[in-house]
């Protein structure tokens, strides 16, 4: 897991110009026993929500992140062979009316930082092995969602040209139907997939307690 | 369609002439594979001739079939050629837009161009391993992978990148040829997003087809769905009603629509223009509520039927939804065009000439921001459009910056089309014609968002398909992206360019 990419600026804004940003902070500090940069993100998760719609939603799905994670979710895409609607979709999550930022995921190009990977396509057999090396290049622990139909199962059947879902080659763990699956419900998978995640960090050894 | 009587070379002023008396949109001639060649010639020198499409059916012997747009004369000129052996006269020698296509012909049934020129990789993967079915028979060697001497002439080298790139990308490999900064050339590689759509096809009815051919591109699902049901109703011999062709009309302006907002959104965030992409966005996603609230999907599936259409348009809802959603679009663009920064970053940038477009046959945005005023909707008018004379938006400069002002002027008359159609429809679901007995094979096209898509679909005796052809836009318009890159660009210009021509990797390897 990495740093959060952008609005830096911002968070040096904040903290400069508020007391109580700083004590939040430090008691943060405190209670996860974590040092420096991890703060930070924190810091930044847990500043005031500015949007009152989803307000509570997000607080919650924050929290969780925080809690789990210390900063932020960071989210890989792959595609198998989609028809490129899903793909749309994926990237009008990071578009105003979603703005999935605001709830600590963030998007990355590198499998290296990746905690979860949305797969879209029916899983081509001719890109099985690139989907394979880019699970694999991400690091534990990582969690799979299926992205559509067609990873689902439902638009491809298995034959020469494809495997036909997404699960016979990853270990997929959260399953996002919809042809495409519109944001709100690839946010909705995204939650999911966050519990599934934070159960498996929960299994890990260097978390003190399991919720850190 | 017209039949004609087989044609020799000489053929051009007699079909025109015929077309021009009211034979209709398509004509099919046949010609001798001995005179292939020369007929070919003959229509390349033909004033606003195009060949749209190369395309082969069966083994022993081959059809070959050359799709000629003769876009002023309003004729689709279809020629078939029994090839009997492994050869036939190699097409792309005269015509180069088509040597992409002898290469999928030659993977797909195994017959080549004569003269032994190496045929590329198109969509069958190189892991040997994994054996495609093919259309006819298997070729006798396996195709060629192109790739760039290591060092070329010491002074660049191959960097592969790919297939997995950034985030909510389709996945695409290119070989890049650098020297360190300039693109010295540039390939792609798409075998492994090829689904095989039209072998899925072959033993379908084509209502059973429809649902693979709408998935093959899901931002050209309207463009590619119209121009194949148009096919399988010519080869039907079924006509849908007026109103289901109204309804097809305004989901494919639709279409345009969403995607050249998408199109812009992308151009910004290529050049890392934060504030432009949110306002395109913004627009984008109105314009995709507005689809589900008008036509009940984001992405206008399943709104086409073979003879009709599934769905009627909410009109009451179009009517109150389209303004706003294409103000936020008009807002952006203005911005944008007045935005030194974004404005110096795409000219000159991913310049495509006139004469570059021309030889390669490209279509849509592409083709009339470098000038060609190419647009089945005024060229082969069909369906809705045969009353509405859409205005077709050209640009001259070829470059980024034209293909985005292209796509805001067609932006503007998509609006005032949909207006012009939703004024003539009732909104009222039709049912879908029912005829049987047509000829059995017909060709099929629409002006999808990114240009022209054909299809051509055969029938067998119990109406079920023995081949289909699809052709969306992107087959044609991803072999201009490579020219356009390798023209005094640099790396990061891709990402531009690629935004610019908006389009998809599914649309070519279907
Ligand atoms: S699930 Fe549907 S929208 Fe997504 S890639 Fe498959 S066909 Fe396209």
């Amino acid at each position: 897991m990495s740093e959060p990419m952008g609005r830096g600026g911002a968070w040096t804004e904040e903290r400069g110009t508020s007391d109580e940003g700083r004590h939040h902070l430090e008691a943060a500090q405190a209670a996860s026993g974590k040092h420096g940069t991890s703060d930070e993100g924190r810091h930044r998760l847990e500043a005031p929500q500015r949007r009152a719609g989803d307000a509570a939603a997000a607080a919650e799905l924050r929290r969780r992140i925080a809690s789990q994670f210390g900063r932020s979710l960071h989210v890989r895409t792959l595609d198998t062979g989609s028809c490129a609607a899903c793909e749309q979709e994926i990237r009008l999550l990071a578009a105003p009316h979603y703005d999935l930022h605001r709830l600590g995921f963030f998007f990355t190009p590198a499998p290296r930082h990746a905690d979860l990977l949305l797969v879209t396509g029916p899983m081509l057999r001719a890109f099985a092995a690139a989907a394979g090396k880019t699970y694999d290049a991400m690091p534990a622990p990582k969690i799979v969602v299926a992205t559509g139909a067609c990873a689902l199962g439902g638009v491809y059947q298995p034959d020469a040209f494809c495997y036909g879902s997404a699960g016979e080659v990853l270990p997929v763990d959260v399953w996002i139907p919809g042809c495409p699956p519109s944001p709100l419900a690839l946010l909705h998978g995204l939650l999911v997939a966050v519990d599934r995640l934070a159960e498996r960090v929960a299994g890990l050894s260097f978390t003190v307690g399991g919720t850190s | 369609m017209t039949t004609l009587k087989p044609a020799t070379a000489g053929l051009l002023p007699a079909v025109v002439t015929r077309a021009g008396n009211a034979a209709g949109p398509v004509a099919v001639t046949e010609v001798a594979a001995a005179e292939l060649d020369v007929v070919t010639a003959e229509l390349a020198q033909h004033p606003g001739a195009r060949l749209a499409d190369l395309f082969a059916t069966g083994a022993d012997p081959v059809i070959l079939r050359v799709v000629w747009a003769l876009d002023r004369d309003q004729l689709y000129l279809v020629t078939e050629t029994e090839v009997e052996g492994p050869r036939y006269p190699a097409l792309s020698d005269i015509a180069p837009a088509a040597f992409a296509e002898e290469c999928e012909i030659y993977e797909q049934f195994g017959i080549r161009p004569a003269g032994g020129k190496p045929l590329n990789r198109v969509a069958m993967p190189p892991q040997p391993d994994i054996k495609l079915p093919t259309l006819g028979h298997a070729p006798a060697e396996p195709p060629r992978d192109v790739h760039a001497p290591h060092l070329v002439g010491g002074q660049a080298f191959e960097f592969p990148f790919g297939p997995v790139r950034q985030v909510g990308v389709e996945s695409l490999y290119y070989g890049l040829v650098t020297s360190g900064e300039e693109l010295v050339d540039l390939y792609l590689f798409t075998w492994h997003k090829h689904r095989g759509v039209e072998w899925r096809a072959q033993g379908q009815t084509p209502r059973q087809a429809l649902f693979h051919i709408e998935r093959v591109e899901g931002l050209g699902a309207i463009g590619n769905s119209c121009a194949f049901a148009a096919a399988a109703e010519a080869a039907l011999g079924l006509e849908p009603a007026p109103e289901a062709l109204l309804t097809r009309a305004i989901a494919l302006e639709l279409e345009r629509l969403y995607n050249h907002a998408a199109a812009i959104a992308a151009l910004c965030q290529a050049c890392g223009l934060a504030v432009g992409r949110a306002a395109a966005e913004i627009a984008l996603e109105q314009l995709l509520r507005l689809n589900a609230a008008v036509l009940g999907h984001r992405y206008l599936f399943g709104v086409v039927e073979i003879g009709g259409a599934r769905t009627a348009p909410d009109l009451g809802r179009l009517r109150a939804g389209l303004p706003a959603a294409y103000g936020e679009l008009r807002r952006a663009g203005d911005a944008l065009l007045s935005t030194n920064s974004l404005l110096d970053r795409l000219e000159a940038t991913g310049t495509v000439t006139l004469e570059e477009a021309r030889r390669l046959g490209l279509v849509g945005p592409v083709a009339r921001a470098s000038g060609i005023a190419a647009d089945a909707r005024a060229d082969h008018p069909s369906g809705a459009y045969a009353a509405l004379a859409p205005v077709v938006a050209t640009q001259t400069a070829g470059d980024a910056l034209a293909r985005m002002r292209v796509m805001l002027a067609e932006a503007a008359e998509s609006v005032r089309l949909i207006e012009t159609l939703a004024a003539d429809a009732t909104g009222m679901p039709v049912g879908t014609a029912a005829k049987n007995g047509g000829p059995r094979s017909g060709l099929g096209w629409s002006e999808s968002s990114r240009g022209e898509s054909l299809a051509w679909v055969e029938l067998d005796a119990a109406g079920r398909i023995s081949r289909a052809r699809l052709r969306p836009a992107a087959v044609r318009n991803w072999r201009g992206f490579d020219d356009a890159c390798r023209s005094q660009n640099v790396f990061t210009d891709i990402p531009i360019i690629e935004a610019s021509f908006w389009l998809t990797v599914a649309g070519t390897a279907r």
